[in-house]
């Protein structure tokens, strides 16, 4: 009994997600398809590629509100720069240039003026929506067609974005799991007094963290504009609200030194974006969408909570108990 | 053979006032030294200035004869100084080789090499006697494995010196040996330490060379064989002290039973304890590292929840959280006073009130009267010699660890408790603060309070206690009432239910 | 010197006279006793939310929720009373009955926050980031999206006469300023924003003050509801959507931390006061809203900068 709890404690979020999809599936025959599901995966990629992120960044017990505002800011140089007659390489390498440099930027004001992130980059978040605003001079701007092409092409069958989103998981999780950046970044979660102590390079950490954040704000921006093929005043806008919920539901802890990109980040991203393409396929109100998501957010970290403190109880015990011991308890 | 390191003439200062007044000595290739000394002596300043964590502001140390002027901790460790701090610095969220090689791993171009990582972390547990599998996670280990971990990193440098500042504090009696053992297989390989202690017997009985630090200077130094705990005492105090310990007036403990604990279990914690304490009593809690003491405590004071049986106070049943407990006359002073013995960043006069807020507060709203507070505090940081530099007034991290201490104790004598739990007051303290806290421990006995005193330190106990019990993996497994207290007889209950050996933790 | 400066209490109000000092020359309007008023009307509900959410940071939470509360709690009241299909139109009683509900339901759901947050043991972060988004989302659903106009006159002066939107917002200020100073609550939240274990040990009940810290910022989102209200004439399902920064703002700005133990009511009174004014003389200047969101950005970066500063002076 104790035992099936905690197996469903531990996967709550799979479990949710089978939750999630059955129960729309049951309502909408059609959900479940392949195809559907498919689109799912592709749809949820801009966040998954935020998750990834803001995984890093949440690892060493930090936090990056501006990614929304630093997709803005790059899509709408990128949208400037196409209506200006830029080729779209360029343009892609601007916004990704742009995201890196607003990660810079978060890093330093973190490291350097020892700003708590979260006022940092709500800082950062107001510098970067009314710089986007104001170059796009408040306007929606339609993108070439070369864009939506971008999102709807192919390569070996499978879509760009899906491609795009696999390449970036997968770099992501061999960085924290395997390099010794990755592990330095998880022991500075912990503690990051403990970490200089150690010797560990703390500022340098800790700045490339939310540099690769910026980076990966730029890559889901991508993404999400090919998914678009235009760029509005509210680009992004609370888009960081979805990688953290999805980064937190992948198990990233929001204190640091927890968290996995794969399958952490992914499964995050595709839970929030499930709800919500089930929502769409039972025609349900749009309004009640962030009502139903926020719902479904909580109760995942609910369970989440539930299960750490579940885990607290069992090693809590100091030392295993001998079965003689245990029965002779159970005589007493 | 020269010496290993040579230090002349150091000193230095902080903001002005000066912590090392020129400190001059040697440290020979393969030798134990004991370095000891009263809080503020200048022994972790000194031993900060050797593993490259400070710098000098005159003076020479010479490494191999070698002039030696580490910029950090890093270039400490490449010359082959390495320094284990009391504080110690691993990761539980990372596995045993990755704390071992956190900034050095061997990499096979931009990956960790696994294979290498823990070939090599092998060998280093392997050094240090440590049976895990390199990828355990640290967070399974106890402090004392952990302790030896710390020290496999220190081995990693192939240091000619390691610095161990306080390693005991937090092991138990067979943990300290093992520690020792290690210590005296790697001086057999030519490694010199530096052991910091304020645990004297320690100290001279492990080194073989002691240097006494008192305001900043040698104060005495010489052979381990000519010292003996009085002169060490002396010469940190600098003054004959007598005595380590208050001397105890005969008394006989009341009959009446204040606390009474019928068969409490928690699974995996504590099993079937049962026992009383009198008012006016000092009940001694023995055991290892893990046996349960401080579980036991947290149990009693209702942070942690059992499974069965019952605590009465004054015939009273017990029951909730640490609130009603307070209110019904207990009180527990917890072993981390960082976690949760102080709030760090509050005033001294804050963490003093703390406890006791609820009975100085007036109307339905709670409201506080400062000028009537003011008194309260003053009165309860004399009666404990607390000494303070705003009248209280600065955030109590700014005080000393005695000092803490002391504030802490305060909070709980304003709540006037009839049962108070004492787990492991004295650590981390220097000989003056200790002695003046055993005062106040023996007063508040005699004036009929039921005190549980948990210590890993046995003359502490064996000095101060009525009655001790022992408690052995969860359980109670021995009581000696005074004067029957016997040392070897301690021991061999603490370790009544350690029949298997240890294997890998679950 | 910088650092005694800057570690001033009164740092940040002298900040607000160098803006004035500063700006006012070639602001034309900026000084007028008509402009000031407006300024002192203007900052009275930013005043309300901002002080509840120094209850929340020295508890060393966070809440997000502040402004999703202020829009419900505007949409409830004014459905209530409006005198095109509210529940009770012209009733005498309306407009008592709309304040309290809206007081009430402020309360209730920083009590949510609270109770999620206290004693199932949440992130704060988490709690109030879904239930901003819940209760937003709420509140856009049940009414399309769409206004609440025709509300009663005798509410609108409530938001609007100086008088009694000065006395509401003052005698709330006070009250909780005196509670966090004066009182058990006060000295109990203080200890749990520096160690919660430690206050739990001595004693404290730590999930109910925290609780009731949340509560605390709810219902003074409700009353600013009341007063915003007011001032615009109309029950909006998007009320105060874009003040997080200047709430969150205003409490660091004036000093609170963000890792709680350390907060003060009368701070973030400065703090608010700097913001508005600050707001207020950019716009007088003409500059586009997005200009002013980013020169409010910086601002904020550079008062966290200087906060930094004022820290590592505090531990010397």
């Amino acid at each position: 009994m104790k035992r099936a709890a905690l197996l469903l404690l531990d996967h709550a979020v799979v479990v949710l997600f089978a939750g999630v999809l059955l129960i729309f599936g049951f309502l909408a025959p059609g959900f479940l398809s392949w195809a559907s599901l498919g689109n799912l995966l592709i749809q949820s990629s801009p966040t998954a590629i935020l998750a990834v992120g803001m995984t890093f960044v949440l690892m060493v017990a930090g936090v990056d509100l501006s990614v929304g505002a630093a997709m803005a800011v790059a899509a709408a140089v990128a949208g400037k720069m196409m209506l200006g007659g830029w080729s779209m390489p360029l343009a892609l390498g601007a916004m990704l240039l742009i995201g890196t440099a607003c990660g810079l930027i978060n890093g330093l004001l973190v490291t350097r003026l020892k700003i708590a992130a979260f006022i940092a980059t709500l800082g950062t978040l107001w510098l970067g929506r009314g710089c986007a605003l104001w170059i796009t001079e408040t306007r929606a701007m339609n993108l070439p067609d070369s864009f939506l092409h971008l999102g709807s092409s192919r390569l070996f069958g499978i879509p760009l974005p899906g491609i795009v989103c696999a390449m970036v998981l997968a770099a992501g999780h061999f960085l924290l799991e395997r390099t010794p950046f990755g592990r330095q970044l998880r022991a500075t979660g912990h503690s990051a007094e403990a970490a200089a102590k150690a010797g560990i390079n703390v500022r340098r950490l800790l700045t490339i963290a939310y540099v690769i954040c910026g980076l990966c704000a730029a890559l889901g921006g991508i993404l999400a504009l090919a998914q678009l093929g235009a760029v509005s005043p509210k680009f992004g806008l609370n888009r960081e609200f979805a990688a953290i919920a999805a980064a937190v539901l992948g198990g990233t802890s929001l204190f640091g030194g927890r968290g996995s990109v794969f399958p952490g980040s992914l499964l995050g991203a595709a839970l929030i974006q499930s709800v919500e393409n089930g929502l769409v396929a039972i025609n349900a109100n749009p309004y009640l969408y962030p009502v139903v998501t926020s719902a479904v957010i909580f109760l995942a970290v609910l369970l989440d909570t539930l299960r750490q403190r579940f885990r607290a109880g069992m090693t809590r015990q100091i030392f295993q108990e001998t079965e003689s011991e245990a029965n002779s308890a159970a005589v007493t | 053979m020269g010496a290993l390191l040579e230090i002349q003439n150091l000193t230095k200062a902080f903001h002005g006032v000066p912590v090392l007044r020129g400190v001059s000595f040697k440290i020979q290739p393969g030798g134990i030294t004991g370095l000891a000394g009263g809080n503020g002596a200048g022994k972790s300043t000194l031993m900060n200035l050797v593993g490259g964590n400070l710098r000098p502001d005159s003076g020479v140390m010479r490494l191999d004869g070698q002039v030696y002027e580490p910029a950090n901790s890093a270039a400490a460790a490449r010359a082959g100084i390495s320094f284990v701090h009391q504080e110690l610095n691993l990761f539980p969220n990372l596995t045993l080789a990755e704390n071992l090689f956190l900034t050095d791993f061997p990499t096979r171009g931009f990956w960790i090499s696994r294979s290498a990582l823990s070939r090599q972390a092998a060998v280093l547990l392997a050094k240090v006697g440590l049976a895990y599998p390199p990828d355990l996670p640290l967070e399974r280990l106890t402090p004392g494995e952990r302790q030896l971990v710390e020290i496999a990193k220190a081995l990693h440098g192939r240091p000619n010196l390691i610095i161990l500042d306080e390693p005991t504090t937090s092991l138990s009696p067979p943990e300290c040996e093992r520690l020792f053992k290690l210590v005296r297989a790697l001086q057999a390989e030519g490694c010199a330490f530096v052991f910091i202690s304020h645990a004297l017997g320690d100290v001279l009985r492990l080194c073989d060379h002691i240097l006494v630090l008192r305001d900043g200077a040698v104060a005495d130094q010489g052979a381990a064989k000519d010292f003996n705990i009085a002169r060490l005492v002396t010469s940190m105090a600098g003054r004959e002290v007598r005595q380590l310990f208050p001397e105890r007036a005969e008394r006989t403990v009341n009959a009446e039973v204040l606390l009474e604990v019928r068969g409490i279990n928690q699974p995996g914690v504590v099993r079937d304890i049962s026992f009383t304490l009198r008012r006016g009593e000092i009940l001694g809690l023995s055991g290892l590292m893990g046996a349960g003491r401080t579980e036991l405590a947290g149990l009693l004071f209702g942070l942690t929840p059992h499974r069965s049986g019952e605590i009465f106070l004054n015939g009273k049943k017990l029951r909730g959280g640490p609130r009603p407990r307070i209110r019904a006359g207990m009180a527990l002073l917890t072993e981390s006073r960082g976690e949760d013995g102080i709030c760090a960043g509050a005033s001294v006069n804050d963490n003093i009130l703390l406890a006791t807020l609820p009975a100085h507060a007036r109307g339905p709203l709670g409201w506080l009267s400062s000028a009537r507070l003011k008194p309260v505090v003053s009165d309860v940081s004399e009666s404990v010699h607390l000494q303070t530099k705003r009248q209280g007034g600065e955030p109590i991290r700014r005080l000393s660890g005695g000092n803490q201490q002391k504030a802490v104790l305060a909070r709980w004598l304003l709540a006037k408790p009839q049962v108070l739990i004492l787990d492991e007051p004295t650590r981390g303290i220097d000989a003056a603060a200790k002695f003046e806290i055993y005062q106040l421990i023996l007063a508040l006995a005699a004036a009929g309070t039921g005190v549980i005193l948990i210590s890993s330190e046995q003359e502490e106990l064996l000095a101060l206690s009525d009655r001790i019990l022992v408690m052995s993996r969860g359980r109670l497994s021995g009581e000696f009432v005074r004067p029957d207290f016997n040392p070897e007889l301690l021991l061999r209950a603490a370790l009544a239910h350690h029949h298997s050996n240890p294997e890998v933790p679950a | 010197m910088i650092q005694r400066l800057v570690s001033s209490e009164f740092f940040v109000l002298a900040l607000c006279v160098l803006l004035l000092a500063g700006l006012g020359p070639f602001t034309p309007g900026l000084l007028s006793a008509e402009n000031l008023t407006n300024v002192l009307a203007a900052m009275l509900p930013l005043l309300l939310v901002a002080a509840g959410q120094t209850v929340v940071l020295i508890g060393g939470g966070i809440d997000l929720s502040a402004t999703a509360i202020i829009a419900f709690t505007s949409v409830t009241g004014a459905k209530i009373m409006t005198l095109s299909g509210g529940w009770m139109p012209g009733h005498p009683a309306a407009v008592p009955v709309a304040a309290g509900v809206m007081l009430l339901a402020g309360f209730l759901i920083g009590l949510a926050n609270g109770i999620a947050i206290a004693w199932l043991r949440m992130s704060a972060f988490i709690v109030t980031m879904t239930s901003l988004m819940a209760v937003s989302g709420l509140t856009v659903w049940a009414t399309e999206s769409k206004n609440i106009a025709d509300l009663p006159a005798g509410f609108l002066a409530l938001g609007q006469r100086p008088p009694s939107a000065l006395a509401i917002a003052g005698g709330s200020l006070i009250l909780i300023h005196v509670l966090l100073t004066k009182s058990i609550f006060g000295r109990w939240l203080h200890a749990i924003g520096h160690n919660a274990r430690t206050a739990r040990v001595s004693g404290v009940p730590v999930p109910a003050v925290t609780a009731l810290s949340y509560a605390v910022s709810g219902l003074s989102a409700g009353a600013a509801a009341i007063l915003l209200t007011g001032r615009l004439e109309t029950g909006s399902p998007v009320l105060g959507q874009t003040m997080m920064l200047d709430i969150i703002g205003a409490a660091v700005i004036g000093g609170s931390s963000l890792f709680g133990g350390r907060g003060n009511v009368l701070w973030t009174v400065s703090g608010v006061l700097f913001l508005t004014l600050l707001d207020n003389a950019l716009n007088l200047r003409g500059l586009s809203h997005f200009v002013i969101m980013m020169i409010k950005g910086a601002v904020i970066l550079l008062a966290a900068g200087l906060d930094t500063l004022r820290r590592s002076g505090q531990t010397e």
